[in-house]
């Protein structure tokens, strides 16, 4: 029995009656959006633009990909071509995966997860959105200049005399930095001091567990990239020459620095998604991790290991050898981790109750592409086959089985799985489940032809390429048609489900983490007074408690609802 | 106002231990901005070593150490200042607190004078001036660059810690924080003493370290 | 003073003080003695005392919770890692031969 109180505020109405008052209906004011301090709404504000700057990447590869189509120009001139993939990875990375899962999801659920009002600093947090959004203005800012050339890693000396917009590039992803670091800051301090009375540490849901590794990676990495950007930018404008060697310089030393960040920085874009799939597989298997402490300590260890790890992005690039095999070995080490995490979830669904709904199909995806993709990443990492592979299409397909088929698979499924907690509604299965195959689809047919383009010769960041690849390009090519006209699609029902999905209950998939325990969508305060959280998260040999007050039918488990059809 | 609980912490204690955790998280990352910098630096300096060690030889080695002095100074009262409030010695605590952000200021003055020396010499960043051209090495241009660069951030931060003194002595003159909520001017000592730390590393790698031999 | 807020002594501020200065001093003086290439290890060694009493005394790391000085050791160790393998990548490097090794050439050519 739990004591969980949500309070039922009574709200007057439109046609006489009475609504439960929600931390969306509360008040209706720009202001009132605009300058909130409540998670959950920034969670939103953050869900928002970030849908918005995943619109904006895929076009990028939806243009590139149909440049694509044919060995010559098809309707892009060279110089475009450069700036459009340099574009679409400073996007994709920095303006959509980094943030995606943490500060829109993260940021929703994690105090409910922990039984807190809010997290730690709530002013801050709201702060950190504005920042993420000057630092998009800025690259709005340089898009609008005409975009940077030089490829999402600026290496030098190019990006010291590109003609392009360099400087407000690299601006803009300083200042995203901050946003980055202050969210890191506000969910390792809410983890620590904010966890209701009686939540060990190993009484959390796990989700909390990987946005807490994430967090320690961002607080500790985001800033060597903003050193690294900085120097970039004093190089362009100011001709300073850290890594021109006739001044000393030696640009090598920037990949090092580069990469110290940007190696890390994958594992911030994978393990929140990893940190979904757990949730997901436990609620939709009803049954518990087969290991939490697994889950828990694999995360910790992807977080450590992965900054050991950086040189494997260097093979090629006139690393002492005696590095190279230092990064090698300690690159196979981060692997356990993940193998780890794979296993255990696979084990979780075993002799559980498994139900199949979009976030699961969701996991099935993520499932086979994070498997192919993180194999690829083991024989990437061995240097005496990285370099032939090295800038090649097979490392573009490895990247994106994982950035895609991973961490955007798992954006998916959390986007899903959360959607009736965040809105009150219920989006339809039967779309989502097309959806979710279609995209698996499309994005098969789009990257696993790469691994054939890859190990047959085709470079990377070409703009021309010999006619003898162009077959293998056009699957690539309709794939990604395919994998754009599936996204809009899923936007499309969402958006549908939004304004007109039936009403969601508190618990609409019979899971036991802790924030179903309150109603869907959430009081503003999540809970009234101090929850008590009897269960363990993943409890499911006892049915769910219910939550709170049974007068207004909306908050109790709902009879009828999704969970059992 | 006074310094109060935060409607959702449980009391003044939850929230200070927040706060707490919060800056010296931040300051970890701080610490890792600066190390790409130190990384480079000892890396060029592996590289370029009698280079750099000619460059040492023209550095201003006494401004440089006053500096030292300075920046020990401001910690010692910053500190003194923070146990004072403790006490409740409101008044002879803001004293300490202004003497710092004082002393903050005199090392800025004096970085601006290095500066000005340097350009009066021909040295500036990227490998640019007269200077270079009887001591052309590409260690000694890395060397300043470096110099420019590091004690730039530095006293960027500096001026940051400046700051937030500044804001904190104005909560002490006010009496929003006290003997009953010391803990604001704890954090924000705290991060002065960073700035502090990272001078003591700063002064020995680019006043005091003499070159090693070509390689 | 609050029940919650560990105090140092002004008696432990100053003799930490003195300690820094006495500290600075010394590497000043060591500038002058020519100590050949003990110069790096030691002007550094004294800078790692040096802050570790700012850090331990001024900032009261002695007396925070583990958390936190495992925050900050989290981050040093990192700094620790770029710096070594960055400076062993510079020290390691070897330009190879131009001619081919000995026997080869009547392999590939012979």
């Amino acid at each position: 029995m739990t004591t969980i109180d949500v309070g039922v505020i009574p709200i007057p109405h439109g046609r006489g009656g009475v609504r439960r008052e929600t931390y969306l209906n509360i008040a209706h004011t720009v202001k009132s959006w605009a300058l909130t301090t409540d998670h959950k709404r920034i969670g939103i504000l953050y869900l928002v633009t970030t849908i918005m700057t995943l619109g904006l990447g895929g076009a990028f590869a939806l243009i590139l990909r149909t440049e694509h189509l044919t060995p010559q120009m098809t309707f892009l001139d060279a110089y475009t071509y450069n700036r459009m993939f340099t574009m679409h990875g400073i996007v994709m990375v920095w303006l959509f995966m980094i943030p995606s899962i943490p500060t829109a999801f993260g940021n929703f659920v994690l105090p409910i997860m922990l039984g807190a009002k809010d997290v730690a600093f709530p002013r801050l947090n709201l702060l950190s959105y504005y920042i993420y959004l000057a630092g998009v203005v800025w690259v709005l800012v340089a898009l609008w200049m005409g975009g940077c050339d030089t490829g999402w890693t600026f290496y030098t000396p190019y990006s010291a005399h590109s003609p392009s917009a360099v400087v407000p590039t690299v601006l803009g992803i300083f200042i995203l930095g901050w946003s980055t670091i202050i969210t890191g800051v506000n969910f390792i301090v809410t983890t620590h001091t904010m966890r209701v009375k009686g939540m060990g540490w190993f009484r959390m849901p796990l989700f909390v567990w990987n946005l807490y590794a994430v967090s320690i990676i961002q607080v500790l990495a985001t800033p060597v990239l903003a050193i690294s950007l900085a120097i970039v930018g004093l190089d362009h404008w100011f001709d300073w020459g850290l890594f021109d060697p006739a001044r000393g310089g030696d640009p090598v030393l920037y990949q090092h620095l580069f990469w110290f960040y940007s190696h890390p920085a994958v594992y911030i874009m994978i393990l929140p998604a990893m940190g979904v799939i757990a949730e997901v597989v436990c609620t939709f298997s009803h049954k518990n991790p087969s290991s939490y402490k697994a889950i828990a300590y694999s995360a910790l260890g992807i977080a450590f290991v992965g900054f050991l790890t950086w040189g494997h992005h260097m093979f090629v690039a006139g690393m002492s050898q005696f590095d190279a095999a230092a990064f090698g070995v300690l690159s196979m080490l981060v692997a356990i981790f993940s193998a780890i995490k794979v296993f255990t979830w696979v084990l979780t669904m075993r002799k559980g109750s498994v139900v199949l709904r979009t976030p699961l199909v969701y996991f099935f995806a993520f499932l086979f592409l994070f498997v192919f993709g993180g194999m690829t990443g083991v024989a990437v990492a061995t240097e005496s086959l990285d370099i032939h592979w090295h800038d090649t299409y097979f490392i573009v397909a490895h990247f994106h089985f994982i950035m895609v088929g991973g961490t955007l698979t798992g954006w998916l499924a959390g986007l899903h799985y959360w959607f009736p907690k965040m809105t009150g509604r219920m989006y339809n299965e039967r779309w989502g489940i097309t959806g979710a195959t279609l995209v698996f689809a499309g994005f098969f047919l789009t990257f696993f032809p790469q691994f054939l383009l890859g190990n047959a010769g085709m470079p990377r960041r070409y703009y021309y390429y010999n006619p003898v690849y162009q077959p293998l390009h056009v699957v690539s090519t309709v794939g990604s048609w395919l994998l754009g006209a599936a996204m809009l699609m899923t936007l499309g029902y969402l958006l549908v489900a939004l304004f007109a999905g039936p009403r969601a209950s508190a618990n609409p998939w019979d899971s036991r983490s802790y924030e179903w325990y309150t109603p869907s969508p959430p009081p503003k305060h999540n809970f009234t007074k101090e929850p008590v959280f009897a269960l363990d998260p993943y409890d499911y040999t006892v049915p769910f408690p219910g939550v709170g007050d049974e007068a207004d039918g909306s908050l109790a488990r709902d009879p009828g609802g999704a969970a059992n059809g | 106002m006074a310094e109060q609980v935060v409607e959702h912490f449980e009391d003044m204690e939850k929230q200070a231990h927040a706060a707490r955790l919060g800056m010296w998280i931040f300051l970890a990352s701080e610490v890792l901005f600066f190390s790409g910098l130190f990384a480079l630096y000892t890396t060029y300096r592996t590289e370029h070593p009698h280079g750099f060690g000619v460059a040492v030889e023209h550095n201003t080695l006494a401004w440089g150490s006053i500096n030292t002095g300075v920046l020990l100074v401001s910690s010692y009262t910053v500190a003194l200042g923070v146990h004072e409030l403790r006490r409740g010695r409101q008044r002879t605590s803001a004293l300490l607190v202004g003497v710092t952000i004082f002393l903050g200021a005199c090392f800025l003055g004096i970085k601006t004078g290095e500066y000005l020396k340097h350009f009066g010499e021909g040295i500036y960043p990227g490998g640019v001036g007269d200077f270079y051209r009887e001591h052309g090495e590409p260690g000694t241009k890395m060397f300043f660059t470096l110099y420019y660069c590091m004690t730039g951030l530095h006293a960027v931060h500096v001026f940051a810690g400046m700051c937030v003194l500044g804001f904190l002595l104005w909560k002490i003159v006010r009496r929003e924080i006290g003997e009953w909520a010391p803990h604001p001017l704890a954090i924000g000592a705290v991060y002065w003493h960073l700035v502090d730390v990272i001078w003591i590393f700063l002064w020995p790698l680019f006043y005091l370290i003499p070159g090693g031999s070509v390689r | 003073m609050t029940s919650f807020e560990h105090d140092v002594s002004a008696r432990s501020l100053f003799f930490t003080w003195l300690a820094l200065m006495l500290l600075a001093g010394l590497s000043l003086a060591l500038r002058f003695a020519h100590i050949g290439a003990f110069s790096f290890p030691v002007a550094l060694g004294i800078a790692f005392v040096k802050a570790l009493l700012v850090a331990l005394v001024f900032m009261e790391l002695a007396f925070e919770k583990p958390t936190v000085r495992f925050a900050l050791l989290a981050g040093v160790t990192l700094l620790s890692v770029m710096l070594s393998l960055m400076v062993a990548d510079v020290l390691t490097r070897t330009i190879p031969p131009l001619e081919d090794p000995p026997g080869t050439a009547q392999r590939y050519h012979g």
